[in-house]
């Protein structure tokens, strides 16, 4: 099995205040890892170290990704190398339309992959083949970026974005907030019909409810900064069922 | 100049600086677009039911600096004014907006609105808002709005995680700021060549 991603004794912060406290992982192609813990425990602030958020300030440790130094990289280089987040709270761009927006990322990712940009028709088919996998209606191509969206529009939309860039590894941050059972289908359907042999992903939640729709290999949980369980699929019943105080 | 009534006037001013006073008769239309050119313009609502829109897009650059300024007086009721002017101002540009609306006191059922957006690129870039509303009769709708901001960082952000590098991305939102002022040209051709143009940055 190929390592996509490795993390090595990850530390980081804001504003000067230690969030994460050293993280170790190693993710192969193909897998599906879980992380859940307590709200504060620092799992958004490992997806926003990940893809690069300026906010925060890695003090020490080391990131892989196949092999590369993704901390090295710029926000926009590690997502063409293909790394995705899925927002906890996706952000509106009014005025910037879902075709505009959509068409520049892809275009971006094909140039560095060295590729020449996507035709008008190619895009606009392929626009229309990812709507239908999320449900997401055929107006969708001429509003505003995540503007006026519902919180369950907002989240398919996170999805069917990632499922126009096809990434190494999707990082989902809380996808299943806010949304509705029927949502949460939809969304986690999305996500396993994207799933192959080469690419990953880490499902970050705080409820078991996801993980049911999207089957983990590893469930960690992330308690104070550092990863201090690892289990199968089984230890996300058991954290539901005792919470977090007996870890 | 006099616009006579129920006469609609329409101007759109690309480069080239504006001094205007209009009055206009009963049930006139003034609508005047400026872009990227220091203007001052007078508008009296003489007569009943008239429409005034007046639109600005400053986009400055350098050490360019700017000057808008607006006066519209309605004299008489029933009437409308729609104002909004923007900046973008990058580098050391510098921008002032004064903008003076009067609603008499005979002017009742009288719709005004005034907006003013400016976008800062730079620290060294400056904005002066100087909006200023005497409104003497009491049955209106009068709403006006000036803000100063930066580009939106989280948006800047959210791009950049779909690989949009972030010079493109502030293009985008720096764009999809001016948009809405060139949408409300009516000349089908020259808006979509203006959308175009500002568009083609990103392309």
């Amino acid at each position: 099995m190929n390592k996509l991603l490795e993390i090595k004794d990850l530390h980081a912060s804001i504003g000067g205040k230690e969030i994460l406290k050293g993280v170790n992982l190693v993710i192969n192609e193909g897998e599906v890892h879980a992380i859940m813990g307590p709200n504060g425990a620092g799992k958004s602030t490992l997806s926003a170290v990940l893809t690069g958020n300026p906010a925060y300030e890695v003090t020490s440790g080391e990131v892989y990704l196949k092999g590369q130094d993704l901390l090295a990289m710029e926000p926009e280089v590690r997502a063409r190398a293909g790394v995705f987040l899925s927002f906890q709270y996706p952000v509106e761009i009014p005025g910037v339309s879902m075709t505009n927006f959509m068409r520049t990322a892809i275009n971006a990712k094909r140039e560095y992959e060295g590729k020449e940009p996507i035709s008008p028709k190619e895009f606009l088919s392929l626009m229309r083949e990812k709507k239908k996998l999320l449900e997401l209606p055929d107006k969708l191509n001429n509003r505003s970026v995540n503007e006026g969206f519902s919180g369950g529009e907002k989240k398919k939309n996170e999805i069917f974005q990632m499922a126009m860039l096809e990434p190494c590894l999707a990082i989902l941050d809380e996808t299943d907030s806010g949304l509705d059972i029927d949502a949460l289908r939809i969304v986690a359907e999305g996500v396993n019909r994207l799933k192959t042999p080469q690419n990953a992903s880490i499902v970050i939640t705080h409820y078991q409810r996801l993980l049911d729709y999207i089957v983990p290999d590893f469930v960690h949980v992330l308690a104070d900064g550092k990863i201090v369980k690892t289990g199968d699929k089984t230890l996300a019943l058991e954290l539901e069922e005792h919470g977090y105080e007996n870890i | 100049m006099r616009i006579s009534k129920g006469e609609i006037f329409e101007r759109v001013f690309i480069n080239e600086e504006v001094n205007l006073q209009i009055d206009q008769e009963a049930g006139s239309h003034v609508k005047i677009h400026v872009i990227n050119a220091s203007f001052s313009i007078t508008v009296n609502q003489l007569g009943e039911g008239c429409l005034t829109e007046i639109y600005g897009l400053e986009n400055l650059h350098g050490d360019e600096s700017v000057t808008a300024e607006t006066h519209v007086t309605h004299a008489v009721g029933g009437g409308t004014s729609n104002q909004l002017i923007k900046f973008v101002l990058a580098d050391q540009s510098r921008g002032h907006f004064i903008g003076d609306l009067k609603i008499a006191q005979d002017a009742q059922k009288t719709d005004a609105h005034q907006t003013n957006r400016n976008l800062l690129l730079s620290k060294d870039a400056e904005m002066r808002t100087q909006p200023q509303l005497e409104i003497y009769a009491d049955d209106v709708k009068a709403t006006h709005g000036a803000s100063t901001g930066q580009l939106d960082e989280s948006a800047l952000f959210y791009m950049q995680q779909r690989g949009i590098d972030k010079q493109k991305a502030r293009q985008l939102l720096v764009n999809a700021f001016m948009k809405d002022v060139l949408a409300t040209i009516s000349d089908d051709e020259l808006r979509e060549q203006l959308l175009n143009s500002i568009d083609g940055v990103v392309q």
